[in-house]
């Protein structure tokens, strides 16, 4: 396969289904996740924060266009709180539907979350 | 690609008639190929079956065997992609398609072009090069798959020898089924004997499946056997579990996990339950109480024992716990529908046979899924409380060798000690090491514990044991315990450990406490409804060769006679 076949294919594969909105003031920055927040988000919501640095405030998770949240994806917002503390910033998740919201009690998530 | 080049190519010119295998061999040999020949189908199915050949160009009418035939016969017999391109006069569509039909992979039409059968000839090259290249790597895969397989073939047995002590059977009340989507499981289940005969039992779901998600479990493994064994409590195996798991696993792996107890003195169960679905507690056929997750699973962050939120239920004969990870709510059909809650519940609620209850639940889940692929690990636990209980004997026990002594060893603890470690562990220790006990071993740390909790409880801490009636005064009678350790300012218990051996047979063992209390008046207690204020001074006095009380009633002694037969 030419170098172009194999670039388009990994470009195929990144429709985007997170988006992320910095505030002004540089004090929030808002991800939105659509559709289903499993494993295959893993690369694209690493890559929606990684190059967000905030001058404190918080990092919110809209999870209002999410299908359904599995074990993986808490993990994945456990790395998001990883990167937020390291700039002392919280995480406030938002926007969840009732099954969602199961999930994340079962795990006890408002212990160490902000749920809104 | 350049990589087509790299050998002369040879190519295969198959036609019956001389001047045109003569033009066709010059040709290609101007283009930097190496031509071969054969004069009908017959002699080119006989030389590619005994030669390399990279492209055949193929004649359609011969003598002998024609090309279509010949076509079909090198096809059918190619261990690797040969291309196959007809020079043919002919020009009606139906005869043109002919040649793809019987295998072809293009045609060229007489009289040809050079320019057009150089570009072809390179264009079917690069096709066979994607092909080999496609072949190699997915030999490759599957030698590597194979070597992986085994590899871990060999690590799942030794991992299941380190982490597999099982209980399970009719004798002890533990059922549990697990069925892994991969050969590595990332639930696992663990249990251990506790020290009033009763067991622990850890059921954990670690984030994702395979060989990842399994390898946390040898921490857990190895913390919960060690410390259940040496007699810690509930809450400090979770502390320590916890510990390292949050220092070992990266930031977005970490373990749901169930832990509970079933405490045979005082017939009591305890749930921790950090992230798994709901726990039930049946009994007379109904959900009597249910266990929601109070917790954040394990491995996240690092907890103090104050932080689990434990839950306590009085047992009766014949309850059952059940408990499940995700993996059976979430089990898929294949129409995409989970069973869920709702067809959970209802398997409660129809059934009708205690006894079938688990094997239900389980086949209930596996009729709805009717065989659709798995998606994730299914495990689901059973705790049944018999009256009577009976374990397979350890046979780690029979292999010590230790000659039994004479000793004596004595502790005395102030409330700061007391305060501030759980002592019980480390006696339980000496004494392992000093005293080969054979199956005597859990007797006396049955006593030992029994008699330090009475001294702590009742003769330090002054609690009311009366409390513990309740499911809702269990509970708070713990929290309570906890709240006056840590304000008491004063306090002690003396504990002597006496071990004389007998001439004939093993020996006898003296355990003695005295603590701080007041003590109670035992002399004028009603001896029949109600000699041993506690349930636990109850169970000393049945386990113990004979036992008093002495002093004010602040200090009891206990024997406990042994045989090495």
């Amino acid at each position: 396969m030419s170098e172009s076949d194999i670039n388009f294919l990994t470009k195929w594969e990144c429709v985007m289904s997170i988006t992320i909105n910095v505030s002004d003031d540089n004090k929030a920055a808002t991800m939105k996740i659509n559709g289903r927040f499993d494993f295959s988000m893993h690369n694209e919501f690493r890559k929606a924060y990684k190059d967000v640095s905030l001058s404190g405030g918080q990092y919110i998770v809209d999870l209002s266009a999410t299908e359904y949240l599995d074990s993986s994806a808490l993990g994945m917002l456990l790395l998001l709180k990883e990167h937020a503390e390291s700039q002392d910033c919280g995480v406030t998740l938002t926007g969840y539907g009732d099954e969602i919201k199961e999930i994340l009690t079962i795990a006890s998530f408002d212990k160490i979350f902000t749920l809104s | 690609m350049s990589q087509t080049s790299d050998k002369e190519k040879i190519i295969l010119v198959v036609d019956d008639d001389q001047t045109n295998r003569l033009v066709l061999s010059s040709l290609l040999k101007e283009s930097g190929y190496k031509a071969i020949i054969a004069v009908n189908g017959e002699e080119a199915v006989k030389i590619v079956d005994e030669n390399h050949v990279d492209i055949i160009l193929l004649d359609v009418m011969m003598p002998v065997m024609d090309g279509y035939q010949a076509a079909r016969i090198i096809k059918s017999r190619q261990t690797y992609f040969i291309p196959i391109i007809f020079l043919t006069a002919m020009t009606d569509e139906a005869a043109l398609a002919k040649c793809i039909d019987s295998g072809g992979d293009d045609f060229l039409t007489k009289p040809f072009n050079h320019t057009l059968l150089n570009a072809k000839i390179d264009s079917m090259l690069r096709i066979a090069g994607l092909y080999k290249s496609i072949a190699e790597q997915n030999i490759e895969i599957k030698n590597k798959n194979f070597q992986v397989e085994q590899e871990m073939i060999v690590t799942k047995k030794l991992f299941e020898k380190i982490i597999n002590n099982d209980l399970r059977g009719d004798k002890t009340g533990l059922h549990y089924s697990m069925s892994p989507m991969s050969i590595f499981n990332g639930d696992l289940i663990l249990a251990e004997k506790n020290q009033t005969s009763g067991f622990d039992v850890l059921i954990a779901d670690f984030t994702g499946h395979g060989l990842s998600a399994a390898i946390g479990a040898l921490p857990v493994s190895d913390v919960f056997h060690s410390m259940t064994n040496k007699c810690f409590s509930f809450n400090d195996i979770l502390v320590e579990a916890n510990l390292k798991l949050t220092e070992l696993l990266p930031t977005h792996m970490f373990m749901a996990a169930g832990l509970i107890s079933v405490d045979r003195s005082n017939n009591v169960l305890s749930v921790v339950n950090a992230g798994l679905p709901d726990m039930y507690l049946y009994r007379n056929g109904e959900i009597l109480h249910t266990f929601k997750s109070r917790n954040i699973p394990l491995g996240i962050s690092k907890l103090s024992a104050s932080q689990f939120e434990v839950e306590m239920q009085t047992l009766e004969y014949g309850d059952r716990l059940i408990a499940a990870t995700d993996g059976i709510m979430e089990a898929n059909n294949a129409a995409g529908e989970m069973f869920g809650l709702e067809r959970l519940l209802k398997v409660f609620e129809d059934n009708v046979d205690a006894e079938a209850l688990f094997e239900t639940i389980l086949s209930s889940c596996s009729e709805f899924r009717e065989g659709a692929e798995q998606t994730d690990d299914i495990t689901l636990l059973e705790v049944c409380h018999l009256e009577n209980i009976e374990y397979k004997t350890n046979v780690a026990f029979q292999n010590e060798h230790r000659e039994p002594s004479n000793w004596s060893i004595q502790f005395s603890l102030d409330i700061k000690s007391l305060r501030q470690f759980d002592v019980l562990p480390y006696i339980m220790q000496a004494v392992n090491q000093l005293q080969p006990l054979g199956s005597g071993r859990t007797s006396v740390h049955t006593l030992l514990a029994e008699m330090f909790s009475n001294a702590l409880d009742h003769g330090v801490l002054k609690l009311d044991s009366s409390m513990k009636n309740t499911p809702q005064g269990f509970m708070e009678f713990y929290q309570e315990k906890q709240k006056r350790l840590e304000s008491m300012e004063e306090g002690h218990i003396q504990v002597s450990l006496h071990h004389e051996l007998d001439a004939n047979k093993g020996g006898r063992f003296t355990l003695h406490l005295m603590d701080s209390g007041e003590g109670y008046d035992f002399r004028n207690v009603d001896t029949h409804k109600n000699k041993y204020s506690g349930r636990g001074l109850k169970l000393v006095s049945s386990l113990a060769t004979d036992m008093k009380v002495l002093g004010k009633g602040n200090a009891v002694m206990a024997y406990y006679d042994w045989d090495n037969k």
